[in-house]
């Protein structure tokens, strides 16, 4: 137990300080208070959603169904992403050889790994998921019973997401362990995973339907679908010691059963991935010239693809996008009745004279929720002294870093218009405007990324996922991305409220962005060479 | 030339490089030898321009690294101890990828990467990513990478650590061969014998401060290296 206990230390001590920075100088501010900042942000947002739930809730009685709809978003959070970071995160890791050559079960190894995930998410999970319980606290004066029931339901919750999705993970990384072609196989089979999650659930809507219609009640439809938001529910609305104790021990007992499932292939998957695949012996090699510049984007785009998390979290998104753009092709009456029903004061007409400027919004939520070089910097790891003794400037290294993102990104936002403008026949100076919006903002929100990522670097990380899932800079890119996308909502929807002619509304965003663009541009390559610098690898 | 010029480098409260001034000449080699963590690392790096430090200057050819970091790196190449590549890349576009930003035209980086891959016997595996090389294999790329340019000057950290017998007798050799051109080689090492054997001059590194600097035969007079070195550790 000892032994354990000093194995978990060791490695929390090592990875869970997602906060850290690889910089010179890291101060006060960034180490502490920036979290605790981000942290109540975050969680003011969340309450404040609460509070808007409760509005409705309360009067009817069902305050209840806050907390059912806050545990299915994080639940299917976290089962989404720990789809694609799990297998980043149990097998291959750098400290492999370190665990595995050490006296203890290749079990426990296994176990001080996803325990390690398990934490994050308990993290990750509460900051949604607390803001919810008191706001239900608030407006319920419930008794003592539901404070035990929360911070119990609190660390049971991500349990059973997080072994789902590391079985999915397990799976997924066998089947393309036995690839040449590892990281390929390992991407496109998690990228067809996850669509596959998103066609059945857009598919299950009717089962959902008929399985609301036929319960007595939501906590009945819930615990239909999802034990563990269904026990929880019925634990706050009824609270029995020997429910909880069943939820406490199916938890425990789940989690062991996967750790003994998983544990008996994990060494079988971790050699198969580490064995590799050589090329049959060819001295016929190519040796060929590029400008520094081209050099440095191929080597950004062999980076990126040679890694499974890095594409699913970029590429997962800008896919949707082209997805989304085929659905509103295909099921546009669908949509337009939808929005009708919605009553958020839409008119058919509305909505058609208005196209371009919902396909403006929509190329500004692709652009802005996509975030590549806020990692970029950090996974470069401790290769990145390769760069610093280059005889390049760092302004084009770092510019290289953002070119390989925007062209990564474009070919999505073009196909996606492309889709768009040929069901829709837009006239050519709509066609003008969203094509500038889809090269504009796709520049902005990779500027932004490679600046942050510039100021918050993590060179040290064990692992891709940390870098690209759990690093500060990750998270700031995409706390940006999210302000920036609602100002833009918000100023849309105003503008076009106001009878502005759309072309004049793109036209004026465009023209605002463009001058944000450049100002950022002047920003980067006044301050680019001393932050570069200044990363302590 | 390499002219270290008073440099000094502290890591928060610890000073890591005391007041350091020795210049390295053309047509040397140079051996640095301390212990682990003495600073050989640190200055190394700060001769690269991967470090920056507090105070003095390091001049490369009469060229400050800090005021003209670009020029300089162009005339230097780095063999860093643990060489940390560029792992999903196949071994010839890393070296391709290296030439390019030494903006090395075809014919020179095709002859040298040619000869070299011949001579570290490892051709047949450019095609292979690096990710499946020993590290001895990816410590020839990183030597093959940094001498596909053609440098005048070239650093290496511990370039002898994880090598085969032969690799380390063809780095001596190339090492030889450059400094009839009138090159610098300039490297760190624990290997006593080989620094002995093939230096004509030696600087030695305790906790930041250098304890000897001078030709080889001054520095040892009649005792070894190891014994000079045991005893100014000592």
């Amino acid at each position: 137990m000892n032994k354990l206990f000093s194995l978990i230390k060791a490695s929390m001590t090592e990875d869970m300080n997602i906060f850290k920075i690889s910089t010179k100088k890291s101060n006060t501010f960034t180490k502490v208070f920036l979290p605790i900042i981000l942290s109540i942000m975050i969680m003011s947002i969340m309450f404040s959603y609460s509070e808007m739930f409760m509005e409705v809730l309360v009067p009817i009685h069902m305050e209840f169904v806050l907390l059912t709809l806050f545990i299915m978003v994080t639940s299917i959070m976290t089962l989404v992403e720990g789809i694609y970071k799990s297998g980043n995160l149990l097998f291959n890791c750098r400290d492999d050889n370190l665990l595995l050559s050490l006296p203890i079960k290749k079990s426990t190894v296994l176990f001080i790994r996803v325990f390690k995930f398990y934490i994050f998410e308990l993290l990750y999970n509460s900051i949604f998921l607390l803001p919810a319980m008191v706001c239900y606290a608030i407006h319920t004066n419930p008794n003592i019973n539901y404070y035990v029931v929360s911070v119990i339901g609190l660390l049971l919750l991500p349990i059973i997401p997080i072994l789902l999705s590391c079985i999915i993970g397990s799976v997924i990384s066998y089947f393309s362990s036995k690839f040449k072609g590892k990281n390929y196989a390992q991407t496109i089979i998690t990228m067809i995973f996850l669509l596959g999650i998103m066609y059945l659930s857009f598919n299950t809507n009717n089962l959902l339907n008929d399985i609301a219609k036929n319960a007595s009640n939501i906590n009945d439809f819930i615990t239909k679908i999802y034990y563990p938001a269904g026990t929880f529910i019925e634990l706050v609305n009824n609270y029995s010691f020997i429910k909880l104790s069943e939820f406490i021990l199916v938890n425990l007992i789940l989690f062991v059963i996967t750790i003994i499932l998983i544990g008996k292939i994990y060494f079988n998957i971790n050699s198969s991935i580490k064995s590799v695949k050589t090329n049959k012996k060819n001295s016929n090699y190519l040796i060929k010239t590029n400008s520094p510049l081209k050099a440095l984007i191929k080597k950004e785009f062999n980076r990126f693809i040679n890694s499974t998390v890095f594409v699913t979290n970029a590429g997962f998104g800008l896919v949707l996008f082209i997805i989304g753009c085929i659905a509103i092709v295909i099921k546009y009456d669908d949509i337009i009745k939808m929005l009708m029903q919605s009553n958020i004061g839409l008119t058919i007409d509305f909505i058609n004279n208005n196209l371009p400027i919902l396909m403006f919004g929509l190329i500004c939520f692709a652009s802005f929720m996509t975030s590549i070089t806020s990692s970029m910097i950090s996974l470069e790891g401790k290769s990145f002294n390769i760069l610093k003794s280059l005889p390049v400037n760092p302004f084009i290294i770092i510019k290289s870093k953002v070119l390989a993102a925007v062209l990564i990104m474009i070919p999505f936002m073009i196909i996606g218009d492309l889709i768009i403008f040929i069901r829709f026949g837009f006239d050519l100076l709509s066609i003008i405007l969203l094509l500038i919006a889809s090269i504009l903002f796709p520049l902005i929100s990779e500027t932004i990324g490679i600046i942050v990522n510039l100021k918050y670097p993590r060179m040290d990380a064990k692992n891709d996922t940390e870098v690209v899932k759990q690093s500060m800079s990750s998270m700031i890119s995409v706390f940006i991305g999210m302000g920036l996308l609602g100002v833009t909502i918000f100023l849309l929807y105003k503008l076009v409220d106001s009878n502005i002619n759309s072309y004049l509304i793109m036209l004026i965003l465009i023209l605002v962005y463009a001058i944000i663009y450049l100002i950022l541009n002047i920003y980067l390559n006044k301050t680019c060479e001393k932050s570069f610098n200044n990363i302590v690898v | 030339m390499i002219e270290i010029k008073n440099v000094t480098k502290k890591y928060g409260n610890k000073v890591a490089l005391k007041d350091i001034s020795f210049d390295v000449n053309d047509g040397e080699i140079f051996a640095f030898i301390g212990h682990n963590g003495a600073g050989k690392t640190t200055l190394i790096k700060s001769i690269v321009g991967i470090h920056d430090f507090d105070n003095g200057d390091i001049l490369i050819n009469g060229k400050s690294i800090k005021n003209n970091a670009i020029e300089c790196k162009k005339e230097m190449a780095y063999v860093p101890d643990n060489p940390e590549l560029y792992e999903g890349m196949k071994a010839i576009d890393f070296i391709n990828f290296i030439c390019d930003m030494y903006e090395v035209p075809q014919n020179i980086r095709e002859k040298n990467i040619t000869k070299y891959a011949k001579l570290f016997e490892i051709e047949d595996n450019l095609n292979d990513t690096i990710d499946s090389f020993s590290h001895g294999m990816k410590q020839k790329i990183a030597i093959i990478a940094a001498l596909s340019h053609d440098p005048k000057i070239l650093i290496m950290d511990e370039p002898f650590v994880g090598l085969d017998p032969k690799a380390v007798f063809d780095i001596k050799e190339i090492m030889k061969e450059m400094i009839k051109d009138g090159k610098i080689i300039f490297f760190s090492t624990h290997i006593l014998d080989v620094a002995e054997k093939l230096c004509s001059r030696v600087a030695i590194i305790k906790k930041g401060e250098l304890l000897k600097v001078g030709n080889m035969k001054e520095v040892k007079g009649d005792k070894s290296l190891e014994k000079v070195f045991l005893d100014l550790e000592g």
